[in-house]
């Protein structure tokens, strides 16, 4: 394994991955529709379709610094969504103000970025 | 104002009512808190269970300690003990080592050795620059004099570096050659790499020789803001053998010392033989100067031995079949294994104290979050009265204590299959760096921890806690369940640690008629396993009340129970692994990794063993024909239904996290009885890879029927038996609707059979088909 914040410049293979990632959410972004919105509403932790579950894959397997995290204010009660530095020592930072009263709610809000990310960038 | 904050931990875990155990604890933002004993019930805080609960206990310890921030020396590295100070050159000198750096380019400068006082400006050193730099400097207090190589040092290569200082001539000379073969480095031979630097400069003075400066390997001496003496400029990546000279070396005498062989000189002052004193039960923390004057060097915060050194060729991959090709001693600074921090109070408990999980309750503060540390502690039996144990799988909490794998670790999310759930207080751990990382963790040079300690603040060993990537209560957290279903159901009960049973063996069960285990159970040393074999077999009655247990190897030193060592291999679930040549501990010298592999699977033990794991949706129980046997039909009684564990504070079902299945071929005994079995998980769970020999799709579980959890029963000699739950999520389920529902059912019976002096029952009936209820 190399450093965790091993300076990557001289690694090739970041072309070949972002190139892979463009068609991967060009193919992904078809995917989003209302239905699937729902399906993943419903059910956030449960049994997906294929069509929720290749999103959700994909969002897990985002670099780091580009995932996001629900952070428990108080648990069971307030939760917040935050997204992840990616750096050791630096804590996640807030996204917004939103603040969901369930965990799976909060899941569903982070989902919604995630989808928001997808289809504007 | 700085926020109250308060951290501690004890210097044992595991101790007997009336004795003495002391609290170390350090206070930000307070010189105050309030204290007071507590033993622990319930851990899991989810309001689908009975909440957080504790009882107060009186304790002459109660009531306001004096606390105050105490200094945290993070890093490994090794101290020389020169007390004549030979290493303090007043004239011509030579350094060499051999080192294999892995992150030379980290934007900080580390020292590699030297006697080097970098606040005050004085001494020597060889180390590398900012940039990844091997360099030479000295200093006399005012300006520091540098000779610095001219091509980079390439991370995890090996190479022989040397600095000579003419003190006549004032000529400085810095050597930097790769000794890379075959197998000891990251690049081969094709890789167009230049490694080689010779430079040589006039200084304009001789270093200065402060007698309060050590000689340290892997760092120097700093201080800290409140100017304490402390270890900065720390190394990453290995040492293997080094040494020095009072003369200058020529170039043909650093090659002779290139090619292995040190000459036999007047001039050499220390040769540290970081191969020396190995044995096949393990390496010590001592590093032998075998030279005339033994300034042998002690490590700090274990740096890691016993790994493949500059010579190593690859055809041996232990450190006991050829020690001289495993001289690497592996370097960190961000690696901790104790705070050594003052004690702040020591407590005699009181002679009274009934067993159980205990903690000092610290709270400081004032408004709403007033803090609040919860240092936690074991109390086992002064002589064992009680028919059942319960046995708290600590040395799985050391294996996870303090992990980040939510912030760091780039595949978690994926294995879990949702997104983490962070507290305040992890996101506190994430930005300190004084408090150390667990056995799931990698250093920030990449390389996996494999030392964890509870002679630091665990943080995850903690009512309440509940695991971010996986949002559930979890290891103690989690355990607790089964203590307050213990105390609801009227067992009278003792508990006791892994430690104890590490140390004590088998007789540290052999008083109880039953035994039961955490709800993960996870790490166990080779004499942990071998003495509950032996209890089983020697008529023990065994309840493994969980999930993904017995499964992976740990090394634990004798006298120092609080560090566990924990290799990982290229077999089954891993955060890191090992590099070759590096999976045996140096704790004992077994192999690391899981024991399967080592031909003790858990089936052979308990009688199932990890199937898969995953997060998400847990699902309950189905009674399987088995448990209509008349040999087991007692452990189902009482139970409405065939749905067994529909609810449980770890995501509604008793069969979730991680599941264990029975499987003859993996030596689950003849005659066990499939009582209940799960089914029904989601794609989430996903089988073990120890099970299958290639990865492809479909090994999830609405595909692959080995995505299940069986719970089982056997009988074993001398009027033995193992029941096992299958589950991880398993003990959660207990406490739903006030621990009155069907896993709590099953349990009781079980519990009831087992404690009882009796004969088991069912034991009028045989093992045949007809035997049906």
């Amino acid at each position: 394994m190399l450093p965790l914040e091993y300076g990557r410049s001289e690694d090739r293979d970041i072309i070949v991955r972002d190139r892979f990632d463009g068609f991967r959410r060009e193919f992904l972004r078809t995917l989003v529709n209302p239905e699937v919105i729902e399906e993943h509403r419903q059910s956030a932790l449960g049994q997906h379709s294929e069509r929720l579950e290749r999103l959700l894959i994909y969002f897990r397997q985002r670099p780091l610094e580009q995932r996001y995290a629900v952070r428990a204010i108080e648990p069971f009660r307030r939760y917040q969504v935050v997204r992840l530095s990616g750096r050791r020592g630096v804590p996640p930072r807030l996204v917004d103000d939103a603040i969901y009263t369930s965990a799976n709610d909060a899941r569903h809000g982070l989902f919604l970025r995630c989808i928001r990310d997808l289809l504007e960038t | 104002m700085t926020p109250v904050r308060l951290f501690g931990y004890t210097d044992r875990i595991s101790v007997k009512p009336g004795e003495t155990i002391q609290f170390h604890v350090s206070a930000e933002g307070t010189d105050t808190a309030e204290a007071q004993l507590v033993r622990l019930v319930h851990g899991d805080q989810n309001p689908a269970g009975p909440g957080f609960i504790e009882e107060e206990v009186a304790c002459t310890a109660n009531g306001r300690w004096r606390v105050e921030p105490q200094f945290t020396q993070v890093g490994s590295f090794l101290e020389v003990d020169d007390p004549e100070g030979r290493l303090a050159f007043a004239n011509s000198f030579t350094l060499f080592a051999f080192i294999h750096p892995t992150w030379p380019a980290s934007g900080e400068r580390q020292t590699i050795i030297g006697r080097w006082d970098g606040d005050r400006k004085q001494g020597y050193g060889i180390g590398i620059d900012e940039k990844g730099h091997l360099q030479f400097w000295i200093g006399r207090g005012e300006e520091i004099e540098r000779l610095t190589a001219n091509v980079p040092l390439q991370v995890q290569m090996w190479y022989f570096v040397a600095a000579t200082f003419d003190a006549e001539t004032r000529r400085a000379t810095l050597h930097q050659v790769g000794v890379g073969n075959r197998y000891n480095g990251l690049l081969g031979k094709v890789a167009l790499v230049d490694y080689e630097s010779r430079k040589s400069a006039i200084f304009r003075s001789k270093p200065g020789n402060l007698a309060s400066t050590p000689f340290i390997m892997a760092g120097s001496r700093s201080r800290d803001a409140q100017q304490r003496a402390c270890v900065s400029e720390l190394y990453w990546g290995k040492i293997d053998r080094c040494g020095t000279f009072d003369q200058a070396l020529q170039p043909a005498e650093l090659d002779t010392i290139r090619s292995g062989l040190v000459p036999a000189m007047d001039s050499l002052v220390a040769y540290w033989d970081t191969s020396a004193g190995y044995t096949d039960r393990g390496i010590g923390d001592l590093v032998v100067d075998v030279g005339r004057h033994k300034l042998n060097a002690r490590g700090y915060n274990r740096p890691v031995r016993g790994q493949t050194g500059w010579n190593w060729e690859g055809f041996t991959d232990c450190f006991r079949l050829a020690p001289q090709e495993f001289g690497g001693i592996e370097f960190h600074a961000d690696a901790l294994t104790d705070c050594n921090w003052k004690a702040t109070k020591a407590v005699a408990l009181p002679h009274g104290l009934k067993s159980g999980c205990y903690a000092m309750r610290l709270r400081s503060g004032r408004g709403k979050s007033p803090s609040e540390e919860h240092v936690v502690f074991f109390v086992r039996p002064g002589r064992p009265r009680a028919r059942i144990a319960f046995l708290f799988p600590t040395l799985t909490y050391l294996a996870f204590a303090n992990e980040r794998l939510s912030f760091d670790h780039p595949e978690r999310e994926a294995l879990t299959g949702q997104s983490a759930v962070l507290s305040d207080i992890d996101i506190e751990m994430y930005m300190r760096d004084d408090f150390g990382l667990s056995t799931y963790d990698m250093h920030a040079d990449g390389n996996g921890v494999c030392y964890s300690s509870y002679h630091r603040p665990v943080m995850n060993m903690r009512p309440r806690y509940r695991m971010p990537s996986l949002d559930v209560a979890s290891g103690l957290a989690a355990d607790l369940s089964i203590i307050a279903w213990l105390d609801q159901s009227g067992f009278e009960y003792e508990v006791l640690t892994d430690e104890d049973l590490h140390r004590d063996g088998s007789e540290a069960l052999s008083p109880y008629a039953c035994v039961i285990s955490g709800s993960r159970p996870e790490y166990y040393t080779e004499r942990m396993l071998d003495a509950t074999e032996d209890y089983i077999a020697g008529g023990g009655r065994y309840i493994y009340a969980g999930g993904n247990g017995f499964n992976a190897t740990a090394g634990i030193r004798d006298g120092e129970p609080w560090i566990m060592e924990c290799r990982r291999r290229d077999d089954g679930y891993k955060p890191w692994v090992s590099r070759y040549g590096e999976h045996y501990m140096a704790t004992d010298g077994m192999r690391g990794g899981p024991w399967k592999v080592l031909g003790r699977a858990t089936q052979k033990l308990v009688g199932i063993g990890l199937s898969s794991s995953g997060a998400g949706r847990s699902e309950p129980y189905r009674r399987m024909p088995d448990s209509y046997h008349r040999t087991v039909s007692w452990i189902t009684k009482g139970v409405d239904g065939e749905i067994i564990g529909d609810a449980g504070l770890a995501n509604d079902g008793a069969a979730g996290l991680a599941l264990d299945y029975y499987d003859r071929a993996l030596g689950t005994p003849p005659h066990t009885k499939i009582v209940t079995s799960s089914g029904g998980h989601t794609d989430s769970y996903v089988v073990n890879q120890q099970l299958v020999l290639y990865s492809y799709l479909g090994l999830y579980g609405s595909y692959d029927w080995r995505v299940h959890a069986d719970m089982t029963y056997f009988t074993a000699p001398h009027g033995g038996a193992v029941f096992a739950c299958g589950s991880v999520a398993f003990a959660q389920s207990l406490p739903i609707n006030n621990f009155r529902n069907g896993a709590s059912r099953v349990l009781a019976n079980v519990v009831e059979a087992f404690a009882g002096a009796g004969r088991l029952p069912g034991f009028a009936w045989v093992n045949e088909e007809k035997q049906w209820a």
